[in-house]
């Protein structure tokens, strides 16, 4: 049943996904783009976002077929009982071990620039608690908080501004296309990664109030805002940095704030931050959300938001080397692929294939 | 509902307390200046200005400015050596200057940098400033009114202003001393007489090193606009023919820099066109002529094209490539970079240098 509380406007729906997909992957993406695409970064940034919008056409398609029903319904009546809660089981997998590895980096990064004398275990108690104070609600308050959230976003983009007092070089990205068609499609890889979360439209979409139309607008605008979020901030380190260095930062676009001094204010970074928490959190908060209502009934909701949130914490307070997290980022890519890209298309295939077999049958 | 709300709430509260990273004042040694330089025996001399923050009670507090010298084998044993000679806890987030010794930057610098841009707390906004003879030597100089550090800060940033000097910050320095494609330029300080320290111009580096070059600070402030750094604005002070003299104050610049290359040989000309908005701040000619606005243009013109070839020869010489033509080169003209070897390449470099100078206003007298 979808009642009025747990459904969402399309305004919401943009503003869910922008939260769900800003978060801790920006301020390191532009380090991690350089190591292939180099000055090219930026371009990879705009080529993923074109392949997020193909996949949201994709996922568009599919509900087309669906309007009523989320992902993991979906499988189900593709392929089956069995099969499809295997499938299910998957994407739950997924969302679980995204969620934890978000909030893996997360508390590095706070541990790394704000606390670094505070237990991990603490750090990861208090993302938490306030994520499942928050998961525990319907979609809708979720949603609004989302929207409230933005305005740090907005908030951050201007503090941005505050770097042009930096020297820049802008001979850093040119030529343009220097590094190659091959290294600029690996950073949009690179990117992908970081700007996942789109994927929750697959199972936000049954809750949205009057999705005859418009929805596609919504979803490709949050898309494009959030490649316009990426590009600019992945550009702004480019022509900041000189290559060298920028391939040492571990978060360039925190450094970049740490560069900025002023009479009255210093260590804008820490402010930076310190604010960022919050579109951190949020996209803890939806992947929990994800995760919960990927294998949920209606009724053990809560319970379920509950064990999975203490399922996300154990893993998040493992200790973790370095080493680790970067495996454990390339796992969650691998599966990222099937649940993101693969599946869905596999399922609008199947889903149109068997509806032409069923068209021919009856004619 | 309501009691687990008010448990939570509680429980929350304690936990937002923040104890862990905690740090008092009281426990903290604020280091304001630091120094490095390297003795005769091959060892590093780490020296930093500590400023004292002592009670006198009733609210009163009274400020001491020590100096404390270390000795240690490498870059990162100065931080832990001057902690364990320091009452309480260093911190070197508020360290506004950074000064290295001449004889320390013709080693490197960038393992002192590292120290500063490396660490969390870390300020890389702090000024990176070279020092003719001894580091440690300017840092120990006692000035009457305010500690050594700031004194130093605030005769930089009045010459950064002006042109004099650039302005290094260690992100700035890092971010040069890493990219092979253009050199590092850093202002020196030096000892005059009566226990003072004063702005002397600029050294030339190449890649971390120090060339043994520099620039005097009456001509560092063309070197400068010919890398197109004016800041606010530039002072020139010149001697011209006949007895005149003249200074300037150049409000803005526009600096084109096309590269001539000839694929036959790979012999590249740099050409440059300077083109100076100056305000007159003072001309002092002979009594009876009347100020010509366009021939003193001419003059100064001639004048700074002549010293900006002399500027270009020492880059040269020096094998400092602080203009960034590497850079230029790279980002147009990829595939012959590729093919050079710009450590040796770069001293083939041509310039034909071309100052235009245009006075848009004499002041308040023709």
């Amino acid at each position: 049943m979808i009642t009025k509380k747990t459904s969402i406007t399309k305004f919401q729906l943009f503003f869910f996904l922008i939260q769900s997909q800003v978060g801790i992957g920006l301020l390191s993406l532009p380090n991690v783009v350089q190591a292939t695409a180099k000055g090219d970064g930026w371009i990879s940034t705009i080529l993923a976002g074109l392949i997020v919008q193909i996949m949201l056409i994709i996922y568009w398609l599919l509900f087309k077929q669906f309007p009523n029903e989320n992902y993991t319904k979906i499988t189900i009546r593709i392929f089956g009982k069995y099969i499809g809660k295997l499938l299910n089981f998957i994407i739950y997998l997924y969302f679980i071990l995204t969620g934890s590895l978000a909030l893996i980096l997360y508390i590095n990064c706070i541990s790394l620039w704000l606390l670094p004398l505070t237990p991990i275990w603490v750090l990861s108690l208090f993302i938490i608690l306030s994520s499942i104070y928050l998961a525990f609600s319907e979609l809708t308050i979720i949603a609004r908080f989302f929207v409230i959230a933005t305005f740090m976003l907005v908030l951050l983009i201007l503090l941005s501004f505050l770097t042009y007092g930096l020297e820049k070089e802008f001979q850093n990205i040119l030529p343009i296309g220097h590094s190659g068609m091959k290294n600029i499609l690996m950073g949009s890889n690179k990117s992908i990664i970081s700007m996942l979360g789109f994927e929750g439209a697959l199972l936000v979409y049954p809750f949205i109030i009057n999705k005859e139309k418009g929805v596609l607008k919504s979803v490709s605008l949050a898309n494009l805002t959030v490649t316009a979020l990426y590009t600019y901030f992945l550009f702004l380190c480019l022509i900041s940095f000189s290559p060298m260095q920028l391939k040492q930062v571990r978060e360039p676009v925190l450094y970049l704030f740490k560069a900025l001094s002023y009479e009255m204010l210093d260590r804008i970074d820490l402010i930076f931050i310190s604010s960022w928490i919050v579109p951190m959190t949020t996209s803890i908060i939806a992947y929990l959300f994800f995760a919960s209502k990927s294998i949920s009934k209606e009724k053990s909701y809560k319970k379920t938001v509950l064990v999975n949130a203490i399922i996300i914490y154990l893993i998040s307070i493992y200790p973790f080397d370095e080493n680790m997290i970067s495996k454990f980022s390339t796992y969650v890519t691998y599966l990222s692929y099937f649940v993101v890209f693969i599946l869905p298309i596999l399922l609008l295939v199947l889903t149109l294939f068997i509806k032409t077999l069923k068209r021919s049958e009856n004619a | 509902m309501k009691k687990f709300f008010l448990i939570y709430l509680c429980v929350i509260l304690i936990f937002l307390s923040g104890c862990w990273d905690q740090s008092l004042l009281v426990n903290k040694t604020l280091i304001n200046g630091v120094s490095f330089d390297i003795t005769d025996k091959n060892e590093l001399l780490g020296s930093a200005r500590i400023l004292n923050i002592e009670s006198k009670g009733g609210g009163q507090f009274e400020l001491k400015d020590e100096l404390i010298e270390t000795k240690s084998k490498y870059s990162s044993e100065v931080g832990p050596e001057i902690n364990f000679k320091m009452p309480g806890k260093i911190d070197v987030s508020k360290a506004h200057i950074i000064l290295i010794g001449e004889e320390l930057g013709k080693q490197g610098i960038h393992p002192f940098l590292e120290i500063f841009y490396r660490p969390k707390d870390a300020y890389v906004t702090a000024r990176v400033v070279m020092t003719k003879g001894s580091a440690s030597d300017i840092l120990s100089v006692n000035p009457q009114k305010s500690p050594i550090a700031f004194e130093i800060l605030k005769a930089l940033k009045s010459s950064e202003s002006l042109t004099n000097i650039p302005k290094e910050t260690v992100f700035s320095t890092w971010s040069q001393v890493v990219d092979s494609r253009e050199d590092l330029l850093l202002p020196f300080v030096e000892k005059v007489e009566n226990d003072r320290v004063s702005i002397g111009g600029v050294y030339l580096f190449h890649k971390d090193k120090y060339t043994g070059y520099s620039i005097p600070k009456e001509k560092s402030t063309l070197l400068l606009l010919l890398t197109n750094g004016i800041q606010k604005e530039g002072l020139v002070a010149l001697n011209l023919k006949r007895n005149r003299s003249t200074a300037l104050r150049v409000m803005d610049e526009k600096r084109k820099m096309d590269l001539v290359i000839d694929k036959s040989n790979r012999k590249i000309k740099c050409k440059i066109n300077l083109e100076l908005d100056v305000n007159l701040v003072s001309y002092s000619n002979n009594l009876e002529e009347k100020t010509n606005v366009n021939s003193l243009n001419k003059d100064i013109s001639t004048l700074l094209t002549k010293e900006a070839k002399e500027l270009t020869n020492i880059l040269l010489e020096a094998n400092c490539d602080a203009l960034g033509i590497g850079r230029k080169l790279a980002s147009s003209h990829p595939d012959i970079w590729k093919k050079l070897d710009w450590e040796k390449d770069y001293k083939n470099v041509q310039f034909e240098t071309k100052v235009k100078v245009n006075i848009t206003k004499t002041g308040t007298v023709f």
